[in-house]
């Protein structure tokens, strides 16, 4: 769940197109925020203002819970932020598909449609993260 | 002989790479296009006249779009037909077919600007020869109901239709920016910062 979490952060942030025939790691291109933000926008529930600080800032934390997920630190608190997350995610989602937008997803970087495939990718992540939120909690109670 | 061949292969080579350059946009259609060609955006505008959203970006948002952009030399800029297939746009294609008929006889933004313009109108009535005809003198009128109906401008139409589909394009209206032979669908329309934001982004690059 880590590793996914920092992919999707890593995605939105690094044109992975424009590393293609360029030596990796010297010339890293950033993807245009506003591909992002206007992603978010077309999800029409919030103003357009928090769709730009939300593009500016989710990318990062994304990439942050992730680095926690794997490194195994503040594990509850990064898996309810996991899950969270994901709830927003699943349910806008799941808004958008029944209400008949033909929008991009906007979870693994631009241009990527909202189909059943991809509610049954974010569903099944969402799973896993209920999954390791109610592991980590019960392993807190074994060891109270 | 062995210098000659030579010769005649870097030329052949030499025309090979020239040539695409030449080309200039593919498929640009005529009379379709505004601004220099050789500027370092383009700008495919895809749109539908039965579309509210593509009236709306016509009327409120392209003069700005082309002011900024078009007119400064910094993009070039091409309409093209992508009337939806869907059941409330049933004089879309019609409306296309008419649209490049006039751009045949330069006559594309007039005719545009006229069929958005009465958009409400003959989208009830279904009379969009009468929105089109009131922009045009008579003998253009002669010229652009044959052309609405000749094979070549419904195929015109249909490649922009193509040209949309294999693009994975799904509504309108669309700006497709191409910039340095990369390509980006752009649809979030509500808020021109974002855009210009965007664009004099990939300008700075």
């Amino acid at each position: 769940m880590g590793v996914i979490f920092i992919y999707a952060g890593y995605v939105k942030l690094v044109d992975s197109v424009a590393l293609e025939g360029s030596a990796p790691f010297l010339k890293v291109e950033m993807v245009p925020w506003q591909l992002f933000a206007a992603g978010i926008a077309d999800y029409e529930v919030v103003p357009m203002w928090a769709a730009k600080f939300l593009a500016h800032t989710l990318p990062w934390f994304e990439l942050l819970i992730g680095m926690l997920l794997v490194a195994g630190r503040w594990f509850r608190s990064s898996t309810v932020s996991t899950s969270l997350l994901l709830i927003v995610f699943f349910s806008l989602m799941v808004r958008a598909f029944a209400g008949g937008k033909e929008i991009n997803c906007g979870c693994f970087g631009p241009n990527e449609l909202i189909s059943w495939k991809t509610l049954v990718r974010d569903g099944s992540m969402l799973a896993a993260s209920l999954f390791l939120t109610v592991v980590a909690f019960r392993g807190r109670r074994k060891q109270a | 002989m062995n210098r000659k061949n030579i010769l005649m292969k870097s030329l052949a080579l030499s025309l090979a790479l020239i040539l695409p350059c030449l080309a200039g946009v593919p498929d640009a259609g005529k009379g379709r296009t505004v601004g220099n060609e050789a500027a370092p955006l383009m700008f495919e505008l895809y749109s539908d006249f039965m579309c509210p959203a593509c009236k709306l970006l016509h009327e409120n948002l392209l003069p700005t779009i082309m002011r900024d952009y078009v007119s400064t030399g910094k993009a070039f800029l091409v309409f093209r037909e992508f009337p939806l297939a869907i059941p409330q746009h049933v004089y879309s294609r019609q409306a296309a077919a008419l649209a490049v008929a006039a751009a045949h006889v330069g006559k594309y933004q007039a005719v545009s600007d006229a069929l958005f313009r009465g958009q409400v109108a003959w989208g009830g009535s279904g009379k969009v020869w009468e929105a089109v005809a009131a922009v045009l003198t008579p003998e253009e009128q002669k010229k652009v109901q044959a052309l609405a109906k000749d094979p070549a401008i419904i195929a015109e139409v249909q490649r922009d239709v193509d040209r949309a589909a294999k693009a994975n394009l799904n509504q309108t209206p669309t700006i497709m920016v191409t910039y340095r032979l990369r390509q980006q669908p752009w649809t979030q329309f509500g808020d021109y910062t974002l855009f210009r934001s965007y664009i004099d982004g990939l300008l700075k690059k």
